[in-house]
């Protein structure tokens, strides 16, 4: 099997046509294509268990989604805790109930953080409103400086 | 932490589920009725668009079985452009096998680890939080880790395939528009990367002996369970009568085994079929025209293609074919919870199917396209993992789409799943005044043996947003339960 073991994935998170709610993979598209090859990245709509199967193959492991919380920056980036607990539905899981499965069924514990930007506008329409705009380059000049900086 | 935002999934073939249950004086079931009360509107806004747009745009809908429609619209668009199938060059065909034996296998294993199994380890009335396949994966850590692999390697093929998991592009009209590399194809033989298609055999086998002993401690409940006499229908190899997906002759039978459809050409379908409807569902209800409304319908999938076949080509499938067969001492299977068994059957076949075209050198040819004379119509059936499944166009002078009827897997499932409701309505809730969490899951559990698509389509896994009501002799409602 291939190992990732020392590789840092980045998954975002969101539907691109329900406006805000496409933070996360708009934080992706600008970050590809100046991604060091330690870094991979994927898109999903919802995180689904087979991604502990997948997250369980790299070291560490950035959740980037839109949040409707407001943060003094725009954006919050916390540490994600592997939670057992998990709702009624298992069409969308939560990134920390399939951190959980990542160490229950395939015993590998990345190291996990989610990236929250803050969105202000959910419905049906494409584009990012002007404040989420503005958290998404808050958040991308946050990872640039302290996150990919380090690694590179 | 993030706030987890409810996004609707893209548009499938059906969503949301309704199920009354109608009392009389003394509290005992009259009738029930499946109600699927959305409105499919592709057939219509799919006029006016060019033929070539088909293969793409059908495939929108569903998000967990669009490779058969992308399948089903291009066998229809290679004729629009003069070609049957077997004018499709042989690397062409082969690589649309292999295309549809992944999609077949990683949907049959969603089907199955995801959506049946938490009903088969937890039972029906188990604590619904817990009956799902996080609850699989927490307690059958080793039944969830290979379901969620064997699901992965078939999305894997579609990926390589049609270049993407969901929604990709392969075939186009008159053959595929990708060849398939040496790099690619070692992907899933030598094992280095992900599990090789020899494990997912070796799994697909494990699985079924888990059914098997599983049919022989719950015996009752797999052979009794919504189980009643139907119609089977389904496609056959054309030369032998073999289990066939792709393109083949429709056979149909009757409960007893009877044939009541010789295989016909596919194309002639319309020949021999009439789609009745009910006011209360905008799902069809079709049926064989010689034998009319009340006895012509017919059970489509697993269970209906493993009845209708004369055997399966490959040997281990072959093998459990014929073991499944000696338990109804060779007769039609008409136990709706064996749908499960003849499923995992179908898993083995296509593990084996795929494992025989990866080996084949013709899909790394270049030889992929062939140009016929214009038609004016198409007619594409295959077999997808629910079902039969046909895409119907007609075109004008100027290559846009006029006409096209779609008949889905669901559709011919239609009465069936009916059936089924009815059986759990008279044998479960006939003379309860209450209706129960563990009924109301009776009910999805005898949907679910036909139709997984019914909980996904509209957000949850595992947990169909039905709703139940119970109706009294004079139309008071008595009880109702809706889940969202």
């Amino acid at each position: 099997m291939r190992e990732f073991d020392n590789k840092i994935l980045i998954i975002g998170i969101g539907n691109s046509g329900r406006a805000d709610d496409g933070l996360g993979w708009a934080f992706v598209d600008e970050v590809k294509d100046r991604l060091p090859e330690s870094f991979d990245f994927e898109y999903r709509y919802q995180l689904q268990i087979e991604d502990a199967e997948l997250i369980g193959h790299y070291a560490r492991v950035y959740f980037v989604d839109a949040d409707i919380a407001s943060y003094e920056e725009g954006f919050r980036l916390s540490s994600c805790k592997p939670n057992a607990v998990h709702g009624f539905t298992t069409h969308e899981l939560e990134p920390g109930t399939v951190a959980y499965l990542a160490e229950d069924l395939y015993n590998n514990k990345p190291e996990a953080f989610i990236l929250g930007i803050t969105g202000y506008n959910f419905e049906l329409e494409l584009g990012l409103s002007e404040g989420a705009k503005a958290n998404l380059l808050g958040a991308l000049k946050f990872f640039d400086e302290k996150i990919l900086n380090l690694v590179i | 932490m993030a706030q987890k935002l409810v996004i609707d999934p893209v548009t499938r073939v059906e969503g949301h589920g309704k199920v009354t249950v109608h009392l009389d004086d003394n509290n005992k079931v009259k009738d029930a009725f499946f109600h699927v009360v959305e409105f499919r509107g592709f057939e219509r806004f799919i006029q006016g668009h060019p033929y070539w747009e088909a293969p793409v745009l059908v495939q929108r809908l569903c998000g967990i079985c669009p490779v058969s429609h992308h399948l089903a619209a291009a066998k229809a668009i290679d004729q629009i452009v003069g070609l049957d199938p077997q004018d499709l060059s042989l690397p062409a065909q082969k690589i649309r096998k292999l295309l549809h034996f992944g999609q077949i296998f990683q949907s049959h294993a969603l089907h199955f680890f995801y959506l049946a199994s938490p009903d088969l380890l937890f039972g029906y009335d188990a604590d619904p939080v817990k009956r799902n396949v996080v609850g699989v994966a927490m307690e059958y850590p080793s039944l969830a880790k290979k379901g969620i692999l064997m699901r992965k390697f078939g999305q894997e093929i579609i990926k390589m395939v049609a270049g993407k998991r969901i929604h990709g592009i392969s075939a186009t009209p008159g053959g595929v528009h990708k060849k398939i590399s040496v790099k690619e194809r070692n992907y899933f033989l030598d094992g280095k990367e992900i599990p090789s298609i020899d494990t997912m055999i070796d799994w697909s086998v494990e699985i079924i002996d888990f059914i098997k002993e599983y049919h022989q401690t719950n015996k009752a409940f797999l052979d009794t369970f919504a189980a009643y006499p139907s119609g089977h229908l389904g496609l056959v190899n054309k030369e032998n009568g073999f289990l066939e997906l792709y393109d083949g002759n429709l056979r149909a039978t009757d409960a007893d085994g009877n044939i009541t459809l010789d295989d016909i050409r596919d194309v002639d379908y319309n020949s021999h079929f009439y789609e009745g409807v009910e006011k209360w569902s905008y799902l069809k209800f079709p049926y064989l025209k010689h034998i009319g409304r009340d006895d012509g319908w017919n059970r489509v999938g697993p269970l209906a293609r493993v009845n209708i076949c004369d055997g399966i080509e490959t040997p281990l499938a072959e093998k459990e074919r014929q073991e499944f067969k000696a338990t109804t001492n060779g007769k039609i299977n008409n136990m709706t919870m064996h749908t499960h068994w003849a499923r995992l059957i179908e898993i083995l076949y296509c593990a084996e199917m795929m494992k025989a075209l990866l080996e084949d050198d013709d899909i790394l040819s270049t030889d992929l396209l062939r140009k016929g004379e214009r038609r004016s119509e198409g007619i594409g059936i295959i077999e997808a993992p629910r079902g039969t499944l046909i895409h119907h166009y007609e075109v004008d002078d100027k290559d846009r789409i006029t006409r096209c009827n779609l008949i889905v897997s669901t559709t011919h499932n239609n009465e069936a799943m009916n059936r089924a409701v009815r059986w759990v309505a008279s044998n479960e809730i006939s003379g309860q005044p209450k209706v129960t969490e563990a009924m109301m899951n009776q009910i999805e559990v005898a949907i679910r043996a036909y139709d997984p698509c019914l909980s996904c389509a509209t957000h949850a896994l595992g947990q169909m947003p039905l709703e139940l009501t119970l109706y009294d002799a004079y139309g008071n409602i008595v009880d109702e339960r809706i889940r969202q």
